[in-house]
């Protein structure tokens, strides 16, 4: 008992000397909270004061929401048109604040739309109060404002703008859509090219960053540069095949039957049975032709299951496909493809030019090469030219990725071009509709095409004829009840055909030279990726 | 056929004293006219009269080929060069270009790949080596050559003439395996003519007057005479550096020195052309000094002309 008394009153001490100390502390606490109220009060007031005084007031803020209340008459000017001859001028401009700088009475905003910036500046002075400045400095990065400024030439160029020679003295600022102060990445660590930072420790965005937080990562110079030229690529292909005489066909991507083997499609459940996703639109493209639509071509999604993780595979991509019905030989087809991209290159070299050297400052690479008309080799000359350099395969083997690779070195350096056909391919290594090549039964006539040593086109004549046809499918152990609809489709007369089709994605990602089709591709999927 | 029918001038009966010296024929007038007149009258054609169209026939076709034997001589006469003359040069290579092309290529280009054998010549448009097209004309003789013109994309656009000046597509170059040497000329921003064989083997070959020696090699196999050579040679590096580098000064001072040596022997390298003739008529012409050259040039450059491989060379310059 006595044990437990004297405990007691141990800890009876020990808790009063605790609430002593714990008195204290609040009584500490106590007047640094007032201490803090009074200064706030102060402050507040201070601000109050001030806010009576300032005469900016309705020059900046944060308007509410637009919920398209107003319909101004006000006219808002491109960044990009901001040049010399709009100097004196007193304009309005929407942009996202991309920097912002304060210096003392002063404050530096780089105002970003797409990929042209300005520099703009708050000062105080008869315009901008001291609030205002802080105000503009406060704004956190990506923020989109409109502002009101006058044009001023500049006598040293902003070397760290697109518009050099001017900036945009702003004298309203009002801030659209607030964004968040904290960003998953920094744009300019989005656009440093690869090695450059390392040394001053400078971050650099790793590409499941970029992808994760694609809205802003797309939002990059480089990433607006890439987007364009690939919508120009589209354009051309488009442009080019309607003046050769081509027709757009639209053809599904929900299929019963896999279209080329079984092994790599996706399967989708379709009400009480299941269908596939589109591999290709081979066979469509083949009725069309069978339909007498003579020359077709088609740009939409194309759908491959294959686990492959590389920097060059994608489950989902935008095929380019073509299928022409020919005259006499199946090098008509070859013509009217090789020119129909040369177009696309040439197009791409002139008109192009400033997204080229967008994306080249991050990602350095020799300009691309291509040779009118295009180069055709054959695959034994292919082959002959590896044997020389030390390669040791088989007549009829197919290439490897990396005998690719080195054979797009070699061609390179004897020819100087990016772009070129291979042409016969052995017809071990393709598919059973490939026509055999009418002399040597073990060619075939098909071909790839080839930029910068990696294969972005596989194409052939076709076999047009139902008999050969079924004789073709027998040889590869192809079950001909799976493709007999494919077949019959050459039983009522088909004009001789061939064609090939192109990945979007990679043809945009060898021409600019980069090294990862997602780089190419606005929101990837692959096997590993299904967000965003 | 009224030219064949002549009535007798005289009537069949007269009584001739005929020497015996000399061989008995029948009368050729009087048993004629009954037969011609019976064929006329069947509506048919005299077998004599058929065998005397055939002769004439025969007499114009020997007067045509007499004819172009004479031409083909009268170019001889003004080329002094019979060995290498046009007529004689597509016979010989017709002959034996399918027989031992092949393994002449073998010899001077190294073992058969197996597939095709590609020269690929990269000249810049505004320069071109008009040499070089008279050396495919000649190799195009002598071998089964797959000629192709490709623009590269480092420039933006060239002359039509310019795509055309290795002649018309072959009308078999969908196969490639089918030729022994490819012709491959690229128009291309370089600074000076390239030829690129085999990237693992040969360094690039640099300079026009080199390539010219390159392919001129692959024409006439077997040793030269080592002076003849050097001399050749010779010529040809005074007409690229000279004659299309040199000022007006250099190219006079060239020109009389090719009228002398020109004085002294038909070609340039001796008594037959050599490689120095080829280049140097194309210096002469490129440099637009041909019309007021000295009077043994001018002969020299039509016999050069006379050869009939000039033509799509000087077809640029226009």
């Amino acid at each position: 008992m006595t044990n437990e008394e004297i405990k007691g009153a141990a800890a009876e001490e020990d808790q009063q000397a605790q609430s002593k100390k714990a008195l204290k502390k609040q009584q500490k606490e106590a007047e640094k909270a007032a201490k803090k109220a009074e200064k706030q009060a102060k402050l507040a007031a201070e601000q109050h004061g001030v806010d009576e005084e300032d005469f900016a007031q309705d020059r900046y803020g944060i308007p509410p929401m637009v919920q398209s209340q107003d319909n101004l008459d006000r006219v808002l000017v491109r960044v990009q048109e901001l040049t010399p001859q709009k100097a004196e001028q007193l304009i309005w401009v929407r942009a996202r604040v991309h920097t912002s700088r304060a210096k003392g009475k002063q404050c530096f905003l780089v105002l970003r739309q797409q990929q042209f910036n300005v520099q703009g500046l708050v000062a105080v002075g008869d315009r901008a109060s001291k609030q205002m400045v802080k105000f503009a400095a406060n704004i956190p990065k990506e923020s989109i404002v409109d502002v009101e400024g006058v044009v001023r030439k500049v006598e040293q160029k902003i070397e760290s703008c697109s518009q050099q020679d001017v900036e945009l003295h702003i004298e309203r600022i009002f801030v659209v859509s607030q964004a968040e102060p904290r960003l998953p990445l920094q744009l300019e660590d989005a656009v440093r090219p690869e090695g450059e930072g390392d040394e001053e420790g400078r971050a650099t965005v790793n590409q499941d960053t970029r992808l994760d937080n694609r809205v802003i990562d797309l939002r990059t110079t480089t990433s607006q540069a890439v987007f364009r030229l690939q919508s120009g690529v589209c354009q051309l292909f488009r442009d080019t095949l309607t003046n050769k005489g081509f027709v757009e066909i639209q053809t599904p991507k929900i299929i019963s039957a896999a279209s080329e083997g079984g092994a790599n499609v996706f399967t989708v459940s379709y009400f009480k049975t299941s269908a596939y996703l589109a591999q290709s639109p081979q066979l469509y493209k083949q009725m069309c032709i069978c339909a007498d639509f003579d020359k077709v071509f088609c740009v939409g999604p194309v759908f491959r299951a294959e686990d492959s993780n590389t920097h060059r595979h994608l489950t989902e991509f935008v095929g380019l496909d073509i299928e022409m019905a020919f005259n006499y030989h199946y090098h008509e087809v070859i013509e009217s493809i090789t020119d129909t991209m040369v177009q696309i290159f040439k197009g791409l070299r002139d008109r192009f030019q400033t997204e080229i050297q967008t994306v080249n400052k991050q990602f350095p690479s020799e300009p691309f090469k291509f040779l009118e008309p295009t180069l055709r080799l054959e695959y034994t000359e292919g082959v002959a030219m590896l044997r020389a350099a030390g390669v040791e395969m088989g007549d009829e083997d197919d290439l490897s990725t990396p005998n690719e690779k080195l054979l797009g070195r070699l061609v390179k350096e004897k020819y100087d071009t990016d772009f070129y056909v291979l042409d016969k391919y052995p017809l071990a290594v393709r598919p059973f509709y490939t026509m055999p090549d009418p002399i040597n039964p073990r060619y075939s006539n098909s071909y790839d095409m080839f930029m910068r040593g990696e294969e972005i086109l596989s194409g052939a004549q076709r076999v047009h004829d139902a008999q050969l046809l079924t004789e073709r499918a027998v040889y590869h152990n192809i079950d001909l009840e799976k493709i007999k609809g494919y077949i019959d489709s050459f039983r009522y007369g088909a004009p001789p055909h061939g064609g090939g089709g192109i990945g979007l994605e990679r043809v945009t990602m060898l021409y600019l030279g980069l090294h990862n089709v997602r780089q190419t591709s606005m929101f990837p999927r692959d096997p590993k990726r299904l967000t965003p | 056929m009224p030219m064949y029918q002549v009535k007798p001038t005289s009537g069949g009966d007269i009584k001739i004293d005929l020497p015996t010296c000399m061989y008995k024929l029948p009368n050729v007038h009087a048993s004629r006219s009954d037969f011609g007149e019976h064929a006329h009258q069947n509506g048919e054609v005299d077998p004599a009269m058929q065998a005397l169209e055939a002769r004439q026939d025969e007499i114009m076709r020997r007067l045509y080929e007499l004819k172009a034997a004479v031409e083909g001589i009268a170019k001889t006469v003004t080329t002094p060069d019979a060995d290498l003359d046009a007529t004689t040069i597509p016979q010989q290579g017709s002959a034996s270009t399918v027989l031992t092309g092949t393994s002449d290529l073998d010899s001077l280009l190294g073992k058969d790949p197996g597939a095709l054998r590609d020269l690929v010549i990269n000249a810049h448009p505004s320069r071109p080596p008009l040499s070089l097209l008279v050396l495919h004309s000649l190799l195009c003789q002598r071998y089964r050559v797959l000629s192709t013109v490709h623009v590269h994309s480092s420039i933006p656009a060239v002359a039509p003439p310019l795509l055309t000046c290795l002649g018309p597509r072959h009308s078999h170059s969908y196969a490639r395996q089918h030729f022994q040497l490819g012709f491959t000329l690229i128009w291309k921003d370089v600074p000076k003519t390239q030829m690129k064989f085999s990237v693992q083997t040969m360094c690039p070959v640099e300079g026009e007057g080199n390539v010219a020696r390159f392919l001129f090699g692959l024409l006439s196999p077997g040793p030269r005479e080592a002076a003849a050579a050097t001399l050749s040679d010779a010529w040809v590096d005074t007409a690229l550096f000279q004659l299309s580098e040199g000022g007006a000064k250099e190219r006079a001072a060239v020109l009389r020195a090719l009228n002398a040596a020109l004085g002294r022997s038909p070609w340039l390298a001796g008594a037959e052309l050599s490689l120095a003739d080829i280049v140097c008529a194309c210096c002469v012409r490129q440099s637009g000094s041909a019309p007021s050259a000295p009077p043994n040039v001018q002969r020299w450059l039509k016999s050069c002309e006379n050869l009939g491989h000039f033509g799509q060379a000087y077809a640029l310059m226009h």
